[in-house]
């Protein structure tokens, strides 16, 4: 492995620790994802006022906002973990890069259905071809496909790298489609009400939208945390250190 | 002993691929009949009226060409990695990733092809008017090589998988989107008395891009699915 | 260090080589070396890991731990591919092809031994006749023996062949230890896999021992 990287990234990515790591982060994350997120609806659902345009309907920002943000981020996160793994051959990398792909396809989940949910007294429509909407279908679909091509694996590690490839793949096309579909809504002349447009956001609308994204960040960190520790056990079953903790469970 | 040299390689690839394809014409037959037969439900489905027919054409026969190849992508590196031959060239002292583009290009040759010439029928079929037929072919011309680069690095991802025709639609779509609103996209201008030309050239800048980078990503990625 | 009449390093020898698979191992620690002009018989039961220590040593799985050294300088996959044939359970050829079609395409790719051609090596190999039937028409032993013949065209100073014994008659078996002898006395290495017992023409051969 490369020598420039720190001595502790090294130890944190050896399995045992990194269990022993999340485990300890993961409660506090899944506390703090909780208040912040409760915070935030509070906030959002009851303090801010009423747009003067939408009424009440544009409350849906509060969650559909911070989840399309965080389709993208964890995209980002799923990227940069892929070519870490592909790279170091790093099997936590590997575990961090396939189990964010699921959360990110939740949180894309809820933005198409937030979006259409509000799309419906906006527009006067469940759907339409807007060029953000149609982006972030087309990133469900970039989610699935790596999902379904690390389960068609026999071997997890190879499954876990062909995805991780794919995954790279589309970080290139995100950009591209995105780019296209603005081109194709110019083309076509579709419907082009932005979402959130220029206009200004008062604070009280601000605030509550900010926290939600902290608490969606948390969320993420707790939510990957489990998964990687499920993980990190299933995979590493034939070694010591689970067995240790397997029984240390069994006395318990 | 004296090794291969490399335009003797790629011709040997190219002229193997082509054979076998020769050696087995009724699978080059396929794709076409199923674009027939996809274009000709059109109608059927939408009612037989000219000017509808005639909106929808280019789009309808960019999409039809579009699954038809789908249908044939799976068996690019399939009976290769059957029977081993596979293995035999990525052993060889030769790059990979020029012998894999040699591959691509005779799928090409065999599948889309034979789509491209008839491309202009099914339009026709359909009441393309003849003066938007070049774009359409033009569009052909630089989408279909473009899908086949990006499938094959695909086909390369799951060819240590089972079958996996589904997940192959799966992976494609998002990579065949840009592909398909540029090239429709000309067609639908061309159709429309605008300038069609920008879509054209961004098609072509990204089969340069694809022709470069895809048969290295698809020996990478080869060599991911087999661990090599 | 740099005796000038030292032994020369062996052609291929491995320390301390292990492969894992799902972290499970497979083999190893296992050391062996092969010099030129030497042919080794890859002993172990099934599942002992045979195939598999020949799909690393042909450059198609990764090394997990271990090293391999090709003359005394660290093993690198891409530049030993074409000093290594590799001949396994699927033998490469295509079933549509004939016989003489499939070897073209191999001297295409891997290059010609000097002083043969596609047809003097099929004759020895005893599939005269045969060159222009398509491989899909041919018997298991047939088949077996136009891949074979693949061995005696193209330029390789490693053979790993797995299993070659199989699906080969009397004849046949007797045609691959000519193969393998002809191959050491021009100074080439082969490492062999079998299920059976097998007898060299001349000798013992050098054993390796894949243990669990």
């Amino acid at each position: 492995m490369a020598n420039w990287i720190p001595l502790w990234v090294h130890k944190l990515s050896s399995p045992p620790n990194f269990y022993r790591f999340a485990g300890i982060v993961r409660p506090w994350a899944l506390g703090l994802a909780l208040i912040t997120g409760a915070i935030a609806l509070y906030g959002g659902l009851v303090l801010a006022p009423a747009d003067y345009q939408q009424g009440d309907a544009y409350r849906i920002i509060f969650i559909h906002v911070p989840c399309a943000w965080m389709s993208l981020f964890c995209y980002g996160m799923m990227a940069v973990a892929s070519f870490i793994s592909l790279v170091w051959r790093i099997k936590l990398a590997e575990v961090v890069a396939m189990e964010s792909a699921p959360i990110g396809a939740a949180f894309t989940f809820i933005t198409l259905v937030t979006g259409s949910l509000w799309g419906k007294p906006m527009w006067g429509t469940w759907w339409t071809w807007d060029a953000r909407l149609t982006s972030e279908l087309v990133l469900l679909f970039l989610y699935l496909g790596v999902i379904g091509l690390y389960h068609s694996f026999e071997d997890r590690r190879q499954g876990a790298r062909a995805a991780a490839f794919l995954a790279l793949i589309g970080i290139i096309n995100v950009p591209i489609v995105h780019f296209s579909v603005n081109w194709w809504n110019t083309l076509h002349q579709g419907s082009t009400i932005r979402i959130l447009g220029p206009s200004k956001i008062s604070g009280a609308m601000l605030w509550p939208l900010l926290t939600m994204m902290a608490a969606t960040k948390f969320y993420y960190i707790a939510s990957l945390f489990g998964r990687v520790r499920t993980d990190l056990l299933s995979m590493e079953s034939g070694k010591d250190w689970v067995k240790q903790i397997a029984e240390a469970e069994g006395r318990a | 002993m004296s090794h291969a040299p490399l335009v003797s390689a790629c011709a040997a690839v190219l002229r193997r691929d082509l054979t076998l394809a020769w050696r087995r014409r009724g699978d080059i037959v396929m794709p076409v009949l199923y674009a027939l037969i996809v274009i000709t439900l059109f109608p059927f489905a939408l009612g037989p009226e000219d000017a509808l027919l005639q909106r929808i054409a280019g789009g309808a026969v960019l999409v039809t060409m579009l699954l038809a190849m789908l249908l044939a992508l799976d068996a690019m590196f399939r009976s290769d990695i059957e029977d081993g031959s596979l293995e035999q060239l990525i052993l060889s002292p030769q790059p990979l990733a020029l012998m894999l583009g040699m591959k691509i290009l005779a799928h090409w040759i065999t599948t889309a092809l034979p789509l491209i010439v008839i491309a202009p029928l099914l339009a026709g079929m359909l009441h393309l008017p003849t003066a938007v037929m070049p774009v359409l072919v033009y569009a052909l011309l630089l989408s279909t090589p473009l899908l086949s680069l990006l499938g094959a690095v695909l086909v390369a991802l799951t060819a240590g998988t089972r079958r996996s025709g589904m997940l192959l639609a799966l992976m494609l779509l998002p990579l065949c989107v840009p592909v398909v609103i540029f090239a429709a996209g000309a067609v639908a201008a061309a159709q429309q008395g605008l300038p069609w030309l920008a879509p054209i050239a961004w098609l072509g800048a990204a089969l340069v891009m694809a022709l470069v980078l895809a048969p290295l990503a698809c020996a990478a990625a080869l060599r991911i699915a087999l661990d090599a | 260090m740099t005796a000038p009449d030292a032994v020369a390093p062996p052609l291929l020898e491995a320390r301390a080589l292990s492969f894992y698979r799902q972290d499970e191992p497979v083999f190893g620690p296992l050391d062996f070396s092969l010099h030129e002009g030497e042919v080794a018989l890859v002993e172990g039961d099934n599942g002992s890991g045979k195939t598999t220590l020949l799909r690393i040593l042909a450059g198609l799985l990764h090394i997990d731990e271990g090293t391999l050294t090709w003359r005394g300088k660290p093993w690198r996959r891409e530049e030993h591919l074409g000093d290594t044939l590799f001949l396994g359970h699927h033998l490469g050829l295509k079933a549509d092809l004939t016989a003489r079609e499939n070897l073209v395409v191999a001297a295409g790719l891997y290059g010609t031994r000097d002083g043969r051609s596609v047809d003097n090596v099929l004759a020895d190999i005893g599939l005269a006749g045969y060159e222009d039937e398509p491989t899909r028409r041919l018997s298991a032993g047939q088949k077996k023996r136009a891949a074979l013949a693949g061995l005696l065209l193209l330029p390789a100073t490693l053979w790993l062949l797995d299993e070659p014994y199989a699906n080969l008659d009397r004849i046949g078996i007797d045609m691959v230890n000519r193969l393998l002898e002809q191959h050491a006395a021009e100074g080439g290495a082969a490492l062999v896999t079998s299920h059976g017992a097998v007898s060299f023409l001349h000798g013992e051969p050098k054993r390796v021992r894949m243990h669990v």
